[in-house]
């Protein structure tokens, strides 16, 4: 039904400055032929966190060099590629401008089609790249900008079925780890610090377990991680240790409420098919406790887990690229070059806002 | 000096305004331009003031030989609109970009009626800063541009001499003339694009302050 098709893919949305060239065959195959990634986190470390205007100028003084590294990857040029999809939203709108004008400019120059791509679709297809996946299946995106548990019903069709009420599930790990005074990035220094740990040293709130709503909720936990140092001031290494580890579990524990929630009523609107499957999302997917957790809840549930690679789990410009194939083959529309950027873009357009309603729209 | 025969494409995106222009240089002509003061919505408006330029300069993208685009001081995000379009465009089209510093323009617009006169470029940078730099009477910046308070700059334009001109030069206490060199004019970035050197480094905005932020301490929890 499509042809062979080849995208050049730009993500800039936070603090990676990503591009990619991908192909897609005759059969829906995908290969990507050139990925690279340039991370900021030494930009942002000092800060605990990352600083959207250094972010933003640190994407346009590198991005035109690593869409030429993509290309020589590929050992290709602009003339062999036949669209150019670059993330649009959700995310820091410095980075987005940057890597949107930058897309329009070579879709303009080189008079191809521009797909002003979703991030939280890039993440939502990538299991079709990797895994070849068939739709429907339930897609768990766990980062430090969002926690979402997505039903992924097609290309273009996604239904909400949870979120964050309050803060992201890896912007529960920076907190946590900059009170503790664990380095940044918080999921890696919190994990660590955890495997020598007694996870039932403190118990702390897991929010929302229990409740038929799939939301999630991390503030709360933060505050009750916060209070149980200030209660043992000053905390020696083995406190630190004991903090991390009892707050990993709680998340698990929250986790396994939460999502396998979402299992069930996945069975019970489509009980047809016949092997279902979670994929998971985004950098806490490395964390190997919330792994083995979901692994576990999967097995239980008789639910296959497709984890991507970890490079494609976190921002990546072949999610991107392979986000605008999958548009592309499905015949949906190239975006103008007026398309704006934008923060705030749920995938889900038609689900309520949850989180902020603004100008800018729902952030969640 | 010998003005290098080209077509260029001219941008700025660093103020309110949005235009883009096509330059000859053989005729030292602007063929084409479009642009508007939009005050916002530069990603959403730049590549369609960009066609337009081209088709009243009656030119392909094709023919574009090289691009200019303001890099700053002025709106950081302005700034990046037309940096990463210039940027984007010399990678497909495979011809340089060059970046014009807009103090620079400033200049060069005052001077075009006034090809001797020294000048002080001041523009308003708000919380009671001004972006500055002077250049001599041949048009030559003297020193780098900064970011001074309003007495310092006034200072600075009294030690140059010469009128002081744009956004910021009635804080400076200059009267009426600063008027005519107020804002960017795209023609000026054209002829200071066509004198630029090409194999300098890629545009890079020129932003005079920092990111404002501060590393964070003292929110950890004590440590035995």
């Amino acid at each position: 039904m499509s042809s062979h098709l080849t995208i050049l893919g730009i993500e800039t949305s936070c603090d990676e400055t990503a591009a990619a060239v991908v192909v897609r065959d005759e059969a829906g195959q995908g290969t990507i032929l050139g990925d690279v990634v340039l991370s900021q986190l030494d930009e942002h470390s000092a800060y605990g966190g990352v600083v959207p205007e250094i972010a933003a100028r640190a994407h346009v003084e590198a991005l035109d060099d690593l869409i030429r590294q993509a290309l020589a990857k590929a050992n290709m040029t602009l003339a062999d590629i036949d669209a150019i999809a670059a993330t649009s939203g959700p995310g820091l709108i410095g980075g987005l401008i940057v890597g949107l004008m930058t897309g329009k400019a070579i879709a303009r120059a080189t008079a191809k089609p521009l797909y002003a791509v979703n991030h939280l679709e890039g993440h939502a297809l990538t299991a079709r790249l990797t895994d070849k996946l068939d739709f429907p299946y339930l897609m768990l995106l766990v980062s430090g900008g969002h926690t979402q548990l997505v039903l992924v019903r097609g290309v273009g069709e996604y239904e909400r079925w949870g979120t964050t009420i309050d803060d992201a599930l890896g912007e529960a790990f920076d907190k946590t780890a900059k009170l503790l005074g664990l380095p940044y990035p918080g999921g890696p220094a919190v994990e660590r610090a955890a495997a020598s740990g007694n996870a039932d040293r403190f118990s702390f709130p897991r929010p929302l377990v229990g409740e038929k709503r799939l939301d999630f909720s991390f503030s709360g936990l933060k505050t009750a991680v916060r209070q149980a140092a200030q209660s043992i001031a000053p905390v020696s290494r083995q406190d630190v240790a004991d903090i991390c580890a009892s707050f990993q579990k709680a998340v698990s524990r929250t986790l396994q409420d939460r999502i396998g929630r979402g299992l069930e009523r996945f069975r019970q609107e489509f009980p047809d098919v016949s092997q279902p499957a979670l994929v998971v999302a985004g950098g806490v997917a490395a964390n190997k406790v919330l792994r083995a957790t979901l692994q576990e809840l999967c097995d239980r549930n008789r639910f296959r887990f497709v984890a991507p690679p970890l490079a494609l789990c976190t921002d990546n410009a072949a999610m991107i690229a392979w986000a605008g194939l999958e548009r592309m083959a499905a015949g949906l529309a190239a975006d103008e070059l007026s398309v704006s950027p934008r923060s705030r873009w749920p995938l889900d357009a038609d689900a309520a806002a949850i989180l902020g309603s603004g100008k800018r729209g729902a952030k969640a | 000096m010998r003005v290098p025969t080209m077509i260029l494409l001219a941008i700025d995106t660093s103020g309110s305004g949005c235009f883009a222009a096509i330059h000859d240089s053989a005729g030292d002509v602007t063929l084409g331009m479009a642009g508007e003061d939009i005050g916002r919505g530069h990603a959403e408006r730049l590549m369609d003031f960009i066609d337009q330029a081209l088709a009243n300069a009656g030119i392909e993208m094709g023919a574009v030989d090289r691009i200019a685009v303001t890099v700053g001081p002025g709106s950081f995000t302005g700034i990046r609109v037309g940096v990463a379009a210039a940027r984007g465009l010399s990678l497909a089209l495979g011809v340089p970009s060059v970046g014009i510093s807009t103090l620079a323009a400033i200049a060069a617009g005052y001077r075009q009626g006034r090809p001797t006169s020294p000048v002080f470029v001041a523009m308003d940078a708000k919380r009671g800063e001004a972006y500055c730099q002077a250049f001599s009477a041949d048009g030559a910046p003297i020193g780098e541009a900064a970011v001074l308070s309003l007495d310092e700059a006034k200072a600075a334009a009294h030690a140059a001499g010469g009128a002081i001109v744009g956004s910021a030069s009635v804080l400076l206490g200059a009267g009426d003339e600063g008027g005519a060199g107020a804002a960017v004019a795209i023609d000026a970035v054209a002829r200071l694009g066509v004198l630029a050197d090409p194999r300098a480094d890629r545009p890079k905005p020129l932003y005079l302050r920092g990111p404002d932020a501060k590393p964070q301490a003292g929110f950890a929890i004590a440590r035995a």
